[in-house]
């Protein structure tokens, strides 16, 4: 300390400068990665979507392309080098010959893929609805609520493959079904906040303004509503990818054709009962990375942006 | 009361026509079940007649109708693949899955409470800690994934339990369960526990949330001034007021479990209604998914009843249709 620190006239030291510098946002950052565990699960889903958008040019094999997988090469466990010598199985081979790595990398993208976009269409359904509907208000609110607790009354695994009984297999198949199954859960929770925030002063001041209602419910309401949302989001994406592996691994999700980590885990089960545990499991441990991290970000983002938590 | 019941029961019917409504006309959308079902070098003639035997020539709503009669004096269409009444498919495979379920939540209050009033009880130790963080994996893991690792292990490595079926059944009371049985059990374990595992997380969350609200309480406090014995206060006391929540979502969730038994029924080959659900879609048997949904929604109208009718008796304060429900 041979520098002298900067002092009030009292002789106290003043308060670090840049703290009353500090953005909000930049407030938002520090706050989060004040918890270590939350920011490790940060670091841990930016690298697993990097390895997934990276996935055709890291891996030795394009797991699809039968010029380049060799059916002499199936279920060989793992560490074991592949029959051209040119790289080796670290997580072993599944039963079509396939490099369990290179399946692992693409099926996280497609995971990923469905998973995301389901959440997004689904957020900007919901939020819409909700929104439209607190405006509304009256008997279309009303009706409009009705139907989202119906819907979250019964289990989500339960809606969803009665919509795949009545739409079939495929990727866009899937995401409509869990933008079925979740959009009510965005409808609630804006509507929820968008009660709250329509009787705050801004809002009172934005009429006196004379400004349109479309302009204060979208640009004064909407971004008010924001962070609850976003938490929301981030949960229901985990769900959305565990939910698309569950419905993948029961046979009547994703086809063979797009494999994602469920029908990766699915292809597995068959060679489970004769010990051959690598084809299932290490898949399953991608899924669960990718599940744990989502979950642990959202959770820490709760607490950081409710402001009743913040010091 | 009475009316509250009435009430809801007439929302339970409007339920469950609207969604037997939806499902019937989704399933016209799919495709035509009819190249499904026959023999691919059957002729037009044998078509049309399996078209007319199954009354698939109708037009859509006279076909709803028909279900709608029929479902009213329990006949809710015959399989397309079995070839027999779709209700008597459902009703003899769900016991198995009734069982497995009802196995599940023993197990998810056996394990779940006791380690939940540990962790709220104290709740520093790395004892509960570990409880903690062992609740959080247990929401993250998907059900499936588990139930998969779980035959690896107990079942492929170690060789303690059965990896699939169901084990031998015995008649007590005019039940018939396999619940009667050691061998049973043997089977029952590992996918009751499978499908426990989501509950024991929530189990064990609510518990502690429940017990260290508890113990702060004058009621607790004044127990202990008493001088009443620990194990008193919490086995009494502590236990009877924490235990409305519980009993609540355990409720609640009983509705899930069944639902989800699908996916752990897929796993064990346990041979319930989940499995046939499944097998269903895969072959598009149209009576057997619907028939599956309306009996399903029907068990949760009633499950959501009694609870709340439950909920009532635990906890007075609750008073049922004073506002509309």
């Amino acid at each position: 300390m041979s520098v002298a620190e900067p002092t009030d006239p009292l002789g106290r030291v003043e308060p670090k400068a840049r703290a009353a510098a500090e953005t909000p946002f930049q407030r938002f950052v520090s706050d989060y990665f004040d918890n270590w565990i939350a920011a490790a699960a940060l670091i841990l889903l930016g690298a697993l979507i990097a390895l997934a958008l990276a996935a055709p040019w890291l891996v030795p094999q394009n797991p699809y392309d039968l010029a380049q997988i060799d059916i002499l090469d199936s279920r060989l466990p793992p560490g074991t080098p592949s029959s051209t010598g040119a790289f080796t199985h670290w997580l072993g081979t599944d039963g079509a010959g396939r490099d369990l790595v290179s399946a692992i990398f693409y099926g996280l993208r497609i995971s990923l893929f469905v998973g995301v976009s389901s959440g997004i269409i689904a957020m900007a359904l919901g939020a819409a609805v909700g929104l439209a509907a607190t405006y509304a208000g009256g008997r279309i609110e009303t009706l409009v609520m009705r139907i989202v607790d119906l819907q979250l009354s019964f289990p989500a695994i339960l809606v969803a493959l009665m919509l795949i009984a009545v739409l079939g297999k495929g990727v866009d198949k899937i995401v409509i079904a869990l933008v079925t199954v979740q959009w009510a859960y965005y409808a609630r929770t804006v509507r929820g906040s968008a009660l709250v925030e329509g009787r705050k002063d801004y809002v009172a001041a934005a009429r006196c303004l004379g400004l349109s209602n479309a302009r204060i419910v979208f640009r004064h309401i909407l971004p008010n509503c924001l962070p609850p949302l976003i938490v929301v989001a981030t949960v229901q994406t985990a769900h959305a990818i565990s939910l698309e592996a569950t419905l993948s691994f029961l046979g009547v999700g994703l086809p063979q054709t797009e494999p994602s980590l469920g029908v990766l885990i699915s292809n597995g089960f068959e060679y489970m009962l004769s010990g051959k545990y690598w084809i299932s499991f290490f898949p399953g441990i991608a899924l669960l990375l990718t599940i744990v991290s989502i979950n642990l970000v959202g959770d820490h983002l709760r607490d950081v942006l409710n402001p009743r938590l913040s010091r | 009361m009475t009316a509250f019941i009435i009430r809801r029961l007439m929302q339970s019917v409007g339920v469950a026509l609207a969604m037997s409504l939806i499902v019937f006309i989704g399933m016209h959308i799919v495709g035509d079940p009819i190249y499904i079902l026959v023999d691919p070098q059957s002729d037009q003639a044998e078509i049309d007649a399996t078209i007319r035997r199954l009354g698939l020539d109708r037009p859509l709503w006279e076909q709803y109708l028909l279900f709608l009669k029929g479902a009213v004096t329990g006949n809710l269409g015959n399989s397309f693949v079995h070839g027999t009444s779709a209700l008597p498919l459902i009703l003899e495979r769900m016991p198995a899955t009734l069982e497995l379920a009802f196995a599940s939540l023993i197990l998810a209050i056996v394990i779940g409470i006791p380690l939940g009033l540990y962790a709220g009880l104290y709740p520093e130790t790395v004892a509960s800690r570990a409880i903690m963080a062992g609740s959080i994996l247990g929401f993250s893991l998907p059900t499936f994934w588990v139930g998969i690792m779980m035959i690896m292990v107990f079942a492929v490595m170690l060789g303690w339990l059965p990896s699939t079926g169901r084990g031998p059944t015995a008649t007590y009371l005019g039940m018939t369960s396999s619940l009667f049985t050691v061998e049973g059990w043997r089977y029952v374990l590992l996918p009751a526990l499978n499908l426990a595992l989501l509950k024991v997380s929530l189990v064990i969350r609510l518990t502690k949330s429940g017990t260290s609200e508890a113990i702060h309480q004058d009621y607790i406090k004044f127990a202990r001034a008493k001088g009443l014995s620990r194990s008193r206060i919490v086995g009494v006391h502590l236990l009877k007021n924490i235990l409305i929540p519980v009993v609540t979502v355990l409720g609640l969730e009983f509705g899930n479990q069944i639902a989800f038994a699908v996916v752990t029924e897929t796993i064990f080959a346990w041979p319930g209604m989940g499995r046939l659900l499944i097998s269903s879609i895969q072959s598009l048997d149209r009576p057997v998914i619907v028939a599956y949904l309306i009996i399903t929604v029907l068990m949760f109208i009633v499950i959501n009843l009694v609870v709340d009718i439950l909920y009532s008796l635990l906890d007075p304060r609750v008073r049922l249709g004073e506002k509309s429900a």
